[in-house]
């Protein structure tokens, strides 16, 4: 880590912060993870239930846009939930930028993403953060529950983008001024995972097994 | 009906949640329990009931996005022009949501809208389950909050006047295991009368099947009984009924939570089972 030798705000975000926030997001994660299945086994009713078969069922249909009745009745929110979701999982993966700076820390890389395609899915991340947010503000039945942190946990998730674009496009603000914002961000969403409601990327699996074996259980689809 | 300002200019507004407009809708079932509510009695159901937080819970509350997407599950709130208090996601944030952040210090007036949207504007269908992405049980929180309202008795009228009826009786209709015999016995004569040695056994130990009806039969639809018995008699069954209580499957109980009594109906329909040595319990309701 070149911080110890050049101390610069660059180094801290891009050295010891990239540690703190891997070992908070993936060791919080696993903790979360943990206590609730501690949790689940001392409720005696639901392990007996469980179907694996049910639960993998019920996780593809929904985990497929329009497979599910509800996917099919909401086409517009269907489109953008899954766009915004793959976009937001993959561009971090396979960005050339991030690719570049893992090969400079562990000398390993593979394979990229084209520049412009990025650009598109970053763009799509952009777009579904703001149909999001009109949606908190303008639909009713959505207006009713959210409270600010669903604003908050929603900005948390534009920025990283946001800020990656302007970086990459050198807009706004000075290139290494904006990359360092976009890492704080980026480590920012990373660090939030598993404090927020952004665990919701795991707890889908979880509620999905339960929900699915126990329609099983009745007879039935979880549709 | 859900009809909102059809007949009256007066409506009750939430103190809480200014979307939330409603017709009054007087039921001595809450009006009149909730007079005998206090703080002390409303903090300790709240803490029996959500005190300590299961896997059931946590995963409901910790999941939910706020995505509103099961609100076009539910039929109350498609039929009562989406109204945004009538979704399931909505009914958990104005009584579970509530009730956990304000650590169950809520007071009677509270309850008793708690009470009315658990247990009049929600049938605890399981529709919601199945439009959400994550497949939560909201079914559950209501329930969980139908509970706190049972604890402090703070219950729609007609609902806890039928739940009291299997508390006393272990059926919906108030038959005494008497009346219940009376019953089965009466409707043998009747249709005996048509059918040579037909028999509507009571307590036949060995039988293969033992039939229960639905709960109100015995009182309001007899006639299903001796019509049961024609169809055993033609099949070739070898079917009873029970002598003594339990012998109504249903349970206006679990509407209410009122977990003693749900449990005292399924234990007397597997004790009779057992003592009857039956291989299959037939269900009507």
């Amino acid at each position: 880590m070149d911080f110890f030798k050049d101390p610069t705000l660059y180094n801290l975000v891009r050295g010891p912060f990239v540690y703190l926030a891997f070992i908070v997001f993936i060791g919080g994660s696993i903790y979360r993870i943990k206590t609730f299945l501690d949790l689940v086994k001392k409720d005696k009713t639901i392990m007996p239930f469980i179907s694996l078969k049910s639960a993998l069922r019920s996780i593809l249909h929904w985990a497929i846009p329009f497979y599910t009745v509800n996917w099919r009745r909401r086409p517009v929110v269907t489109i953008v939930t899954f766009l915004f979701h793959i976009c937001l999982v993959f561009t971090p993966i396979f960005l050339l930028s991030h690719n570049i700076l893992w090969r400079e820390s562990w000398g390993i890389s593979w394979w990229s993403l084209p520049e412009w395609i990025a650009d598109i899915m970053t763009l799509i991340v952009i777009f579904s953060c703001v149909f999001f947010f009109l949606r908190r503000v303008f639909a009713p039945e959505v207006k009713f529950v959210t409270f600010d942190s669903d604003y908050l946990i929603l900005l948390l998730s534009l920025m990283p983008f946001l800020t990656g674009f302007l970086a990459y496009h050198q807009m706004l603000l000075p290139h290494k001024t904006m990359v360092i914002i976009h890492i704080l961000f980026g480590e920012l969403m990373l660090i939030a995972i598993p404090f927020t409601r952004l665990f919701h990327m795991f707890y889908f699996f979880l509620t999905r097994t339960f929900m699915g074996s126990q329609f099983a259980h009745w007879g039935t689809r979880d549709w | 009906m859900a009809v909102k300002g059809a007949n009256s200019s007066e409506k009750i507004i939430s103190r809480e949640f200014k979307e939330y407009v409603r017709d009054p809708n007087p039921d001595p079932g809450l009006d009149e329990a909730i007079k005998y509510l206090t703080p002390e009695k409303i903090e300790k159901a709240v803490n029996s009931v959500i005190g300590n937080i299961t896997a059931r819970i946590k995963a409901v509350m910790d999941t939910c996005i706020h995505c509103g997407l099961c609100s076009e599950a539910c039929q109350w709130y498609l039929s009562n022009d989406k109204d945004p208090t009538y979704a399931p996601v909505a009914k958990m944030r104005m009584t579970m949501w509530e009730l956990m952040k304000r650590d169950g210090k809520v007071d009677a007036e509270f309850i008793k809208q708690c009470a009315r949207i658990v247990f009049t504007e929600c049938n605890i269908c399981h529709r919601c389950s199945m439009y959400c992405p994550y497949g939560l049980d909201i079914t559950f929180i209501i329930g969980l909050v139908r509970r706190i309202c049972f604890l402090l008795a703070v219950i729609p009228q007609r609902q806890i006047d039928q739940a009291e009826a299997h508390m006393a009786t272990l059926n919906q209709v108030w038959l005494s295991q008497n009346d219940w015999i009376d019953s089965v016995q009466w409707q043998e004569e009747e249709v005996g009368a048509d059918y040579k040695d037909l028999q509507i056994p009571i307590d036949k130990e060995g039988a293969e099947v033992m039939w229960l009806p639905l709960g109100a039969e015995p009182k309001t639809g007899p006639y299903h009984i001796e019509r049961t018995a024609k169809i055993m008699m033609v099949a070739g069954v070898n079917w009873t009924v029970p002598g003594r209580d339990t012998w109504d499957s249903s349970s206006m109980s679990m509407f209410v939570r009122d977990f003693v009594t749900m449990q005292r109906i399924v234990r007397g329909l597997y004790d009779n089972a057992a003592r009857l040595r039956i291989k299959t319990m037939m269900l009507t309701e």
